[in-house]
């Protein structure tokens, strides 16, 4: 038997998690970014757009919970992931300007599951999440009860955590599927494989891990 | 299952464009922002708290009738009351500050009003257009006098803001707004901004022979109020802050967009010289 050429990186749910969550966040990105930038306001008038912020937020929340309802220890492990740090993490820092810029690929210490990157990437989802989601709901629910010092900087908070969520989405967007090294991260989003290749070559010490378990 | 990884690239980068395509309103929007044109001069000594001008108010905004107005329980602002009054009890007798949009020159509310909505009209006060209204309630959080009122759904989150216009139509017109017609004690007076200004000062000048305590409010307040008082009382009395101000969270989020924006392109360029860059040394390191 020919052994298969592709291991798999995420599971099934992880990959439709991943797309609907997305999917939920541009539609609050576009529908809260007209509120943002005054010049695209246009489109909110009437509120209807607001409306569609408070429909997509249920699945931007409701999604994340309900993959942890169904999935508790991956979910834990995928938190303590992004929060466990070592020496490795700074060292790839070290070497991320010349691995990105094309350097020699060999000079890159062999990673985990996710890189370094990845895991800043993580840590920001999570963080500007809690963000959205503590002053979004003081915003929406408790509106007539906050002092307006406190909704005024809840707005703060919301807008501080969209700059840097979108931002971060600029890059994640660019270095999981448009730079030149990245080669197989979207298609891994998709189908959830890559090849054992592109495994060893970008996450080697993951890549060592799960050759044992199989072995 | 294959995407194209062109096809996806080609629509986040167009998303990401049209986001960027708006540089922050403040640069855009023509602003007409004067602390000169119309402005009303309320002089809380001459008011005899009859409620004529919050009757003319309702009957020419065409406001619904809600029940007789009392010194002891004025009605609250809200989006069918556009004017009341705010009584005070000195002595056995009221003194009354006509509460209403002051119209400042540096208004919180069109500051943060992200559809442009509130604007500044070019004769000095600060117009509402309703259609263009989301209901995102930032322009009554952020006004430092409540005026703006929200008919509120908190469920939808569908609401209306609603405020004193001015009589925008009259005042277009050459009239005076509804209430300074009503008004027939000399409480209410409608002119240039800059003959009341002059009028003020030497009302108060007047009142201090008796009064120390009489002041003008609203000639520097707020970048200069459309609508100003003649106090015979500190402000904080009649229910104007010592020093209303565009809140400093409003300044911040004017950073933000600036910052956010300026980065945005930073990395859009930074990604393409990347891409340039990584994928020529990739190829030298491949021959």
């Amino acid at each position: 038997m020919a052994e298969p050429r592709v291991v798999e990186r995420f599971r099934k749910r992880t990959v439709w998690f991943h797309w609907i969550h997305t999917a939920s966040f541009l539609v609050l990105l576009v529908t809260g970014a007209i509120l943002f930038l005054p010049g695209l306001g246009g489109p909110a008038a009437g509120g209807l757009t607001r409306s569609i912020h408070r429909i997509a937020v249920i699945f931007f929340v409701g999604i994340p919970i309900v993959y942890f309802i169904f999935s508790p220890r991956m979910s834990l492990r995928f938190i303590k992931e992004t929060l466990t740090w070592t020496r490795d993490d700074f060292r790839w820092i070290t070497k991320a300007p010349d691995y990105y810029f094309g350097g020699d690929e060999s000079k890159m210490f062999p990673q985990g599951h996710v890189n370094t990157g990845q895991k800043m990437w993580e840590f920001i989802v999570l963080f500007t999440g809690v963000l959205f989601a503590v002053s979004g709901f003081l915003m929406w629910f408790l509106k007539d009860t906050l002092s307006p010092g406190v909704f005024q900087w809840m707005v703060v908070v919301h807008d501080f955590a969209f700059v840097l969520a979108f931002l971060m989405l600029l890059v994640h967007i660019y270095t999981g599927s448009l730079h030149p090294r990245m080669t197989e991260s979207l298609r891994s989003m998709w189908d959830g494989k890559i090849s054992k290749h592109y495994a060893r070559s970008h996450y080697g010490k993951w890549y060592d891990e799960i050759s044992k378990e199989s072995s | 299952m294959e995407i194209s990884r062109k096809d996806f690239l080609k629509g986040a980068a167009g998303a990401t464009g049209l986001l960027l395509l708006s540089p922050p309103a403040a640069a855009m929007a023509e602003n007409s922002q004067t602390n000169e044109g119309k402005a009303m001069l309320i002089d809380v000594t001459k008011c005899v708290s009859c409620w004529w001008c919050y009757a003319a108010c309702k009957d020419y905004n065409k406001l619904p009738e809600t029940a007789n107005p009392e010194l002891e329980q004025p009605p609250a602002l809200s989006s069918d009351v556009w004017t009341t009054l705010h009584p005070v009890k000195k002595g056995d007798q009221w003194i009354s500050r006509k509460k209403a949009c002051n119209h400042c020159t540096n208004a919180a509310c069109v500051e943060v009003c992200p559809t442009g909505a509130l604007s500044y009209n070019h004769m000095g006060f600060v117009q509402y257009d309703k259609e263009k209204c989301s209901g995102c309630g930032y322009c009554a959080e952020f006004c430092p006098f409540d005026v703006p009122q929200m008919e509120n759904n908190s469920l939808t989150g569908v609401a209306i803001m609603n405020k004193c216009t001015f009589c925008h139509d009259r005042v277009t017109n050459g009239e005076p707004p509804a209430c300074a017609a009503a008004c027939t004690t000399g409480a209410i007076t409608y002119g240039e901004r800059t003959d009341l200004m002059t009028q003020s000062e030497a009302r108060v000048a007047d009142l201090r022979q008796s009064n120390i305590e009489a002041s003008v409010y609203g000639l520097n307040e707020g970048g200069g109020l459309h609508v100003m008082y003649v106090l015979d009382d500190a402000p904080e009395v009649y229910d104007l802050p010592a020093d209303p101000e565009v809140p400093a969270a409003s300044t911040v989020r004017d950073i933000f967009k600036w910052v956010g924006s300026g980065l945005a392109i930073v990395a859009l360029a930074g990604f393409g010289l990347n891409y340039l860059a990584a994928r020529y040394r990739m190829r030298k390191g491949e021959k």
